[in-house]
């Protein structure tokens, strides 16, 4: 059951990756922040599940602008 | 393709296709010429990003020395290394260049782009051809012979951009991401030659920005520098620009004395809004 009920956030890491594999490969910045954006999302994924994971990686995104101070932020 | 199902998608296609038709038909840009037009436009909306990123640069600078002191101690655990840096940049208030949002914004030009080519019906015989080596934009880079000339332009601009775009210091990861694109080549040889001329453009304003980025950091770094450090590090702006300010101007009176008033005014309007 528990199996089940994680699927929807496997999903979302299975895109993540996807994205690290094709287009994060092509932009290579690396994030201001600690850990990257796209760890930070498979982690929030992991933890919160598919609806808030992406949520908390969505908002993470828009905080990795130039105008933030980045730094060492971790999934709470 | 399933992603084409996403009703953003198809927007991103429509928008794509009426900026393109207005590059040609008001404009007077070829199709080809059109593509580059869009790039760089697009560039040119991120420049406030890029000066933003100039300033950071900057103070990444100024703090190098400490840097480099933390690299070392924890030279053997990567990501302790990583979070030390990260601590340091939050206690010196210093603001990494590097930033995922500005990249992001690039990515629904480029998803836009793919499928405006893959399915726009390009009036029946338009020119379709850019500099006389590429005869069809629309069609795959590797179906002519003008298409290898322009992945060759490609492999060399992309690595080129990743020296001045990657902001890591890991040397390691840095010559990964300057093999990427020999890796890239064969995904992107499938693509209409079109998105290669965006992919080419692109990377070539990165290197140019680039260039110019670090000839502003080099030449004149001094007065920047100050702008950034009024507002940025606590430890020696900030103790006299709140409490010392009235001492500050009395021991060094003639040279600097231009400069610090702005400062001060600078501080006291953002005290004042906040």
């Amino acid at each position: 059951m528990n199996a089940v009920f994680r699927m929807p956030s496997k999903l979302g890491i299975g895109l993540v990756w996807a994205y690290r594999l094709t287009l994060g490969a092509l932009f290579p910045t690396t994030c201001k922040y600690h850990p990257s954006c796209s760890e930070y999302a498979v982690q929030a994924l992991r933890r919160h599940g598919l609806v808030r994971g992406s949520f908390l990686a969505g908002w993470r995104l828009l905080r990795c602008n130039p105008w933030s101070h980045g730094g060492f932020d971790p999934v709470r | 393709m399933i992603l084409y199902t996403v009703p953003i998608i198809s927007q991103l296609e429509t928008v794509m296709k009426h900026v393109l038709n207005w590059f040609h038909y008001n404009a007077g840009f070829t199709w080809a010429w059109s593509i580059v037009a869009v790039t760089v436009v697009v560039r040119m909306l991120l420049v406030p990003l890029t000066i933003k990123q100039i300033h950071s640069m900057q103070s990444l600078q100024k703090h190098a020395p400490q840097m480099k002191e933390i690299q070392k101690k924890y030279k053997h655990d990567k990501q302790k290394q990583n979070e030390e840096l990260m601590k340091f940049y939050r206690e010196n208030k210093i603001n990494p260049a590097a930033s995922c949002l500005p990249m992001l914004l690039q990515l629904p030009v480029f998803v836009a782009l793919y499928y405006t080519l893959k399915n726009y019906n390009f009036p029946p015989g338009s020119d379709l051809s850019w500099l006389h080596f590429i005869h069809d934009i629309s069609a795959g880079t590797t179906a002519q012979w003008g298409g290898y000339v322009l992945l060759v332009v490609y492999v060399a601009s992309q690595m080129a951009s990743t020296l001045f775009m990657a902001a890591t210091t890991d040397k390691t990861q840095r010559v990964l991401f300057m093999l990427m694109p020999l890796v890239f080549v064969f995904i992107i040889a499938r693509f209409p030659a079109g998105l290669v001329l965006y992919w080419v453009t692109t990377n070539l304003w990165t290197v140019g920005q680039g260039l110019i980025t670090r000839r502003l950091v080099q030449k004149a770094p001094a007065p920047t520098v100050e702008k950034r450090s009024s507002r940025t590090p606590p430890s020696d702006d900030g103790s006299s620009g709140n409490g010392a300010q009235p001492e500050t101007p009395a021991p060094k009176p003639a040279p600097s004395a231009s400069q610090r008033p702005r400062q001060v005014r600078r501080k006291k309007k953002r005290t004042s809004r906040r």
